[in-house]
C-alpha cells in the first residue's frame, strides 16, 4: 500500500473518531519522508492532538520542522507538521484578497465574522480546505498528508468546496442585504417584494441587528467570492486525481467499522482515489491455546508465588480474554475482506505502549508494511 | 456527554440512561449527530426523528436533525404553514442559514431545551432526566457554547431572548451537568483536560468525568517476579499466560495513572467503568456497564 502512496503529492487520513487517526496520519508521513521527500502532516481536527503524538509541544499554524532525524535515517528527507487554525487562516485570506483597506478592516472587525472564523463548527472544514491550497500553491513540501474531523464531519470536509460555493451563490441575499448608504440611516434594497416578504420574515426572527450584521458581512466580501470558488474548485479537483490518495483508517470495533464501510463506499462513489483500509489497533489471536491451570499453577510454584493457584487462575482469565479480543479482530478483519472485495486492508497491531512518542509512530509507520 | 470520537460516550449515555431509568425516573437520550447508536446498543431499529422511541421500561430515545428541528422552530415562531414554507424554501433563508454562525448549533441545543423544559397536561416535567449524547469533543463544545455565542452575537430580537433563556439552562450547574468521558489513553485524557478547560471558560457546568474501559484490578506489582519466572520457564501456553498477566499489569498501572491524573487535574467526581471483554458488545456488556452506574446515579439522586 504504502509504494502507492509514495507518488502522490496528497495523502488524505478519514475515518471515525478515536479510532488513531492522527497517528496513522503521522506514520504515513514519516514513510513518505523517509523515502526521500519533504513532508507536511495536516491536521484540521478541532482538538489539538497531533503535538502530543509528535512529541511536541505547541503545535502551530505554521509548518514546524519535527525533530524527526534519529528515527528518519540517512538520506530520509523531511518531516514538517501543522495544525490548522481556521481563524488565522480566515484572518491571512482576508488580509490577502480584501479589495482595499477599509473593507479588511471592517470584515475583521465584523461581529459575524469574528464568531464564524472563530469559533463555529463547519469554520474548520472552510478553512481546510483554502490552507490545503495555500500549501500546494506555495510549494514547500513535495508530500502533504492530511488527518481529517471523525466521519460525520469528514464527510463535511469533502463537501466543503460545494458548501462554499454555495455559500457564494447566495448573491440574492446578499444584493438584498446590502445597506443603501444613500439614504443616511440603514435601509433594505429590495429587489420585489417576493424577497422583500422573506427579509421582513427573517428579520422578524433574528431582529434587525442581527440581520443587518449579516448583510454588511456578506456585501463586504463582494469581489472575494469568485477567489473562494476558484480556490475550492482547485482543491476539489485535486483531491479526485491521480495526485491524491485517500486512506481509511478503522478500528475492529462495530461503530468504526461500519464508518469506514459508508465511507469507502462514498469516496469510491464520488471519485476520489481511494487506496484501501488501514485498521488499526488489531489485537493478535495467542499462537498456543489455554494452559492447563495445573501447568501454570506448577511453574508460578516454582517461583515461590504466595497462592500460585489463585495468580494461576487471573493469568489464566486474562489470556482468555486475549483470546476473545484476537477473535473479536479476526471478525473483523474478515468482515472488512469481506465487504470491500479485494480493495486492500493494513492492519497495525494494538502495541502495548499507546504510539505517543516519535519512537511509537515509527513503530507505526514499520508497521505500515511496504 | 461529551469526549473525543471513540470514547464510548454514546454507550455511556445508554448505560447511564438505563440505570436512571431503574432508580425510577423517566429518562430521554437525545442523539444529535444521527448516529441511531443507542437504539442499535438495545438491538431496535433507528428511533424516531420527530417523536421519542422507547427502549427499555422509562428509557426513550430520541435523534435530533438540525433540519427538522429548524423546520419546527420556525413553525413555532411563524405559526403560519405557508408561511414557513415560504420561508424555508427562499434562497435568502438558505444561504443566511449558512452564513450566519451556529443556526444548525443554535436550533439543536434549542430542541433539547425544549424537550427538557417540556411539562405534561398536568404540569409535570415530561422527563426527569434528559442525556444529551454530544458530536465529538471540538464540535460537542461548539454545541453546547452556541445558546451563549448567539446571546452576545445577536443585539436584540427574538432569536437573542431564545438564546438567553436556552443558554440560562445550559450553563446552570442546577440545572444541567456535562459528564466528559475518556478512556484511559494519553490522548484521550489529555483531550478530556483540555475540554473541561474550554468549558470552564465558556461558563459551562462540568460534573463529572468518566473513565471508561479501565482494566480489571487484577494483579500487584509483586507477583510481576513470579509472573517473568513463568514467562521464562514451561510450556508454551504457561509462557504465553504470564505474559499476558503481565501485559495486563503494564496496562494496570498506566490506567491507574490516567484515573489518578483526570480525577486530580480535571477537579471533579470521576467515574471508572470496567473494560468490557466480549466477542461483540451486546446487550449483557450494557447492563454491566449500567448496574456499575447504578451507585453515583442514587447519589445524584439523593442530592436531588
Amino acid at each position: 500500500m504504502i509504494s502507492d502512496l509514495l507518488t502522490r503529492r496528497l495523502v488524505v487520513c478519514c475515518g471515525a473518531g478515536g479510532v488513531g487517526k492522527t497517528t496513522v496520519s503521522a506514520g504515513v508521513a514519516l514513510r513518505l519522508a523517509a523515502a526521500g521527500a519533504r513532508t507536511v502532516v495536516v491536521t484540521i481536527d478541532p482538538a489539538r492532538r497531533l503535538a502530543t503524538a509528535l512529541g511536541m509541544s505547541g503545535l502551530s499554524d505554521a509548518p514546524q520542522r519535527v525533530p524527526a532525524d534519529g528515527v528518519l535515517g540517512r538520506g530520509a528527507g523531511e518531516l514538517w507538521a501543522l495544525q490548522l487554525d481556521a481563524r488565522a487562516t480566515f484572518d491571512r485570506l482576508v488580509a490577502r484578497y480584501a479589495p482595499d483597506e477599509a473593507a479588511r478592516q471592517r470584515i475583521l472587525d465584523n461581529r459575524i465574522y469574528r464568531h464564524l472564523s472563530g469559533t463555529v463548527a463547519g469554520a474548520q472544514e472552510y478553512m481546510a480546505v483554502e490552507r490545503l491550497h495555500e500549501l500546494v500553491e506555495g510549494g514547500q513540501f513535495e508530500r502533504i498528508v492530511l488527518d481529517t474531523p471523525p466521519a460525520a464531519n469528514a464527510l463535511d470536509f469533502l463537501d466543503a468546496p460545494q458548501r462554499i460555493t454555495r455559500f457564494i451563490e447566495g448573491r440574492a441575499l446578499r444584493l438584498l442585504l446590502r445597506p443603501s448608504t444613500a439614504a443616511g440611516g440603514f435601509g433594505w434594497r429590495l429587489l420585489h417584494a417576493g424577497s422583500g416578504t422573506v427579509l421582513s420574515l427573517l428579520e422578524r426572527l433574528t431582529g434587525a441587528q442581527l440581520l443587518r450584521d449579516v448583510g454588511d458581512f456578506l456585501a463586504d466580501f463582494d469581489g472575494m467570492y469568485q477567489g473562494f470558488a476558484d480556490r475550492a474548485k482547485a482543491v476539489r479537483a485535486l483531491l479526485v486525481s491521480d495526485s491524491s490518495a485517500f486512506l481509511v483508517v478503522a478500528a475492529p470495533e462495530p461503530d468504526p467499522l461500519a464508518q469506514a464501510l459508508s465511507l469507502a463506499g462514498r469516496l469510491g462513489e464520488e471519485g476520489f482515489p481511494f487506496i484501501g483500509v488501514v485498521l488499526n489497533r488489531v489485537h493478535p489471536l495467542p499462537p498456543s491455546g489455554l494452559p492447563r491451570l495445573e501447568a501454570l499453577e506448577e511453574a508460578l510454584a516454582g517461583s515461590a508465588a504466595a497462592d500460585p493457584g489463585d495468580l494461576a487462575t487471573r493469568a489464566l482469565a486474562t489470556l482468555a480474554e486475549e483470546q476473545v479480543l484476537g477473535l473479536r479482530d479476526l471478525d473483523a478483519r474478515e468482515f472488512l475482506r469481506t465487504a470491500l472485495h479485494g480493495q486492500q486492508v493494513i492492519e497495525i497491531p494494538a502495541f502495548a505502549r499507546e504510539p505517543v512518542e516519535l519512537a511509537g509512530i515509527a513503530e507505526v509507520a514499520a508497521a505500515l508494511g511496504t | 456527554m461529551l469526549g473525543k470520537g471513540g470514547a464510548g460516550k454514546s454507550t455511556v449515555a445508554a448505560a447511564l440512561g438505563l440505570a436512571e431509568a431503574r432508580a425510577g425516573r423517566r429518562v430521554l437520550v437525545a442523539e444529535v449527530a444521527g448516529q441511531h447508536r443507542i437504539a442499535r446498543l438495545f438491538g431496535a431499529g433507528d428511533v424516531g426523528e420527530d417523536r421519542e422511541t422507547e427502549l427499555a421500561p422509562g428509557l426513550f430515545a430520541i435523534s435530533i436533525d438540525p433540519e427538522r428541528a429548524t423546520e419546527e422552530y420556525l413553525s413555532g415562531q411563524l405559526r403560519i404553514r405557508p408561511v414557513v414554507e415560504l420561508l424555508t424554501h427562499s434562497r435568502a433563508f438558505h444561504t443566511f442559514a449558512a452564513a450566519a454562525p451556529g443556526l444548525p448549533e443554535l436550533v439543536t441545543v434549542g430542541k433539547v431545551w425544549s424537550l427538557a423544559i417540556a411539562l405534561d397536561a398536568d404540569g409535570v416535567p415530561l422527563w426527569d432526566v434528559v442525556i444529551v449524547d454530544c458530536p465529538a469533543t471540538g464540535h460537542g463544545v461548539a454545541l453546547l457554547e452556541t445558546a451563549g455565542n448567539v446571546e452576545e452575537l445577536a443585539a436584540g430580537g427574538p432569536i437573542r431572548d431564545q438564546a438567553a433563556r436556552i443558554n440560562e439552562v445550559v450553563s446552570h450547574p442546577a440545572a444541567t451537568g456535562i459528564i466528559v468521558v475518556a478512556r484511559p489513553e494519553e490522548l484521550a485524557v489529555s483531550e478530556a483536560l483540555d475540554a473541561i478547560a474550554l468549558l470552564r471558560g465558556a461558563g459551562l457546568p462540568v460534573a463529572a468525568t468518566v473513565l471508561n474501559g479501565v482494566r480489571a484490578d487484577r494483579f500487584s506489582p509483586d507477583e510481576a517476579p513470579h509472573l517473568e519466572a513463568a514467562a521464562r520457564a514451561g510450556a508454551s501456553a504457561v509462557r504465553a499466560a504470564a505474559q499476558a498477566a503481565l501485559r495486563h499489569l503494564e496496562h494496570q498501572v498506566a490506567d491507574a495513572a490516567y484515573r489518578d491524573r483526570l480525577a486530580a487535574e480535571g477537579g471533579v467526581p470521576l467515574i471508572e467503568l470496567p473494560e468490557v471483554i466480549s466477542r461483540r458488545f451486546d446487550r449483557e456488556a450494557l447492563e454491566t456497564l449500567s448496574d456499575r452506574l447504578a451507585a453515583p446515579v442514587a447519589t445524584t439522586a439523593r442530592a436531588g
